[in-house]
């Protein structure tokens, strides 16, 4: 009888540390080939990119439905926000559009002018720039990344490097592409560098992130006079972007680190538009864009 | 006997319960709130199912599972691959070795063990990330994300509780 006992206890816990010796090794097995992903991922960034932005269209329906209600609410509560300011922002648009309309008439003047002057010079215009608008299906908003999943991929036509706008201003750079879903990186995210240009002064710099709500400006010239309230716009140097798309304000100076104020809301990006840029090697924004399509219109 | 085929087929299906809520936290966690404060830093819910299934139900939450799911998370969070998967199989494998202290325990004393493992992972994931970066990552986003998603985790953990409670219960 205690033979047996002795027995069914010996083969218990011969069960037992069986099981934790699997259990161990397993763990030590899975925590090496996460070390090796690691490593990979830094030695052949491409073949993790491929991956990656296959699962990335794989998850993009389940992705576009969770975000659906969130996307309804998100109106909804716009809209109640917009019911109670119904007054003050009726007053407020109004005289913005006085002013705008005085601003239209300035840049139809200026168009003509300018086509006089192109005319006489014989200089050749620069095709528009092309838009793919996309909905943005997820916000990574981590602390150690940040980057968007937008609905618009290969087969949209949307390549890397694209720049990605809100109707305020750039976001961010599409840095991977699959076939119905592209990553664009914000100008947030730490390893973010965007050639920029601050219009008050022309002075040229680069804007870089760091994971907080404002990046910075590097790398101005020595005897760059930048002041609060300047505004920053793509240079188009490195050829990465097209030039003169609106970036941010710069509203702080402190002890010579220079923080820029996105146009852009970030967090509650719902649209985005992917400028392509190859196909206009030049410098054309969305103003003259339009102004274009309106003058040939009256022709 | 069609009765008991669908009763096996629940049975299994409910088998896979924890890893497909651990998804689908991974995926919540990326979505676009429309809540004033949620946005900038996001908290990361997959952490928070890693270790509540780890400490209630390790049988239905093997380790190449934590994998898969760490990979996925790093995927869609856009880390580097392996990082994630690095620190969720890590946090498994430590909850393995501590389920006595935690299993029984009152929410609140659940609750402090999060807090300690998130803290422990913020830590890995920032020095790891640091070194593949060659430099050091912005601390205060990291910092935030840590309380934001020890905030959270009541919630969170509620409704793992209710899933556990209602499902899983007898197996």
């Amino acid at each position: 009888m205690s033979v047996h006992t002795n027995r069914s206890e010996w083969v218990t816990t011969t069960a037992m540390s069986w099981r934790v010796m699997v259990q161990r090794f397993s763990f030590v097995l899975f925590l090496a080939f996460s070390v090796g992903l690691l490593v990979i991922g830094r030695s052949n960034p491409a073949a993790i990119e491929h991956v990656r932005s296959r699962v990335m269209d794989g998850l993009a329906p389940t992705l576009s439905l969770l975000s659906r209600p969130m996307a309804m609410a998100e109106s909804f509560t716009g809209r109640v926000q917009s019911y109670r300011s119904l007054l003050e922002e009726n007053v407020r648009l109004r005289s913005e559009n006085d002013n705008l309309v005085r601003w239209q008439n300035a840049a139809l003047a200026m168009a003509n002018e300018n086509k006089e002057l192109r005319g006489l010079l014989h200089y050749k215009a620069e095709p528009s720039l092309a838009y793919i608008t996309a909905r943005v299906i997820a916000d990574t908003g981590g602390a150690y990344v940040r980057s968007l999943v937008v609905t618009a991929g290969s087969v949209d036509g949307v390549r890397e490097g694209m720049a990605a706008m809100t109707g305020e201003g750039l976001v961010g750079r599409v840095v991977e592409v699959g076939d119905w879903t592209s990553r664009v990186l914000l100008i947030t995210d730490m390893n973010s560098r965007i050639p920029v240009m601050v219009t008050d002064t022309g002075d040229h710099a680069i804007l870089t992130g760091d994971n907080e709500a404002q990046p910075k400006l590097l790398y101005l010239p020595q005897d760059a006079d930048v002041k609060v309230g300047a505004r920053v716009m793509t240079s188009g140097h490195g050829g990465i972007f097209p030039p003169n798309l609106p970036v941010g304000v710069v509203t702080s100076l402190d002890h010579g680190e220079i923080t820029v104020t996105p146009m852009a809301a970030f967090g509650r990006i719902n649209q985005i538009r992917l400028v392509d840029f190859n196909l206009a090697a030049g410098a054309v924004n969305p103003m003259t864009a339009t102004v274009h399509a309106e003058s040939s219109t009256r022709r | 006997m069609i009765a008991g085929a669908f009763q096996k087929l629940g049975q299994t299906s409910r088998q896979f319960l924890p890893a497909l809520l651990t998804i689908l936290y991974i995926l919540v966690s990326v979505l676009i709130w429309p809540l004033p404060f949620v946005g900038a830093v996001a908290p990361s819910l997959g952490l928070v199912a890693v270790y509540y299934w780890s400490v209630h139900r390790p049988d239905l939450y093997r380790v190449p599972v934590v994998f898969l799911l760490g990979m996925l998370n790093d995927i869609v969070h856009f880390l580097p691959l392996g990082l994630s998967a690095f620190v969720f199989v890590g946090v498994h494998q430590l909850l393995h070795a501590q389920r006595r202290f935690f299993v029984g325990q009152t929410f609140y004393v659940l609750w402090f063990g999060f807090g300690l493992i998130a803290l422990l992972s913020s830590f890995v994931n920032w020095t790891l990330l640091s070194l593949i970066d060659g430099r050091a990552v912005t601390v205060v986003p990291v910092v935030m994300q840590y309380l934001l998603t020890v905030a959270i985790f009541p919630l969170a953990a509620w409704v793992l509780i209710r899933v556990q409670r209602a499902f899983l219960m007898q197996g």
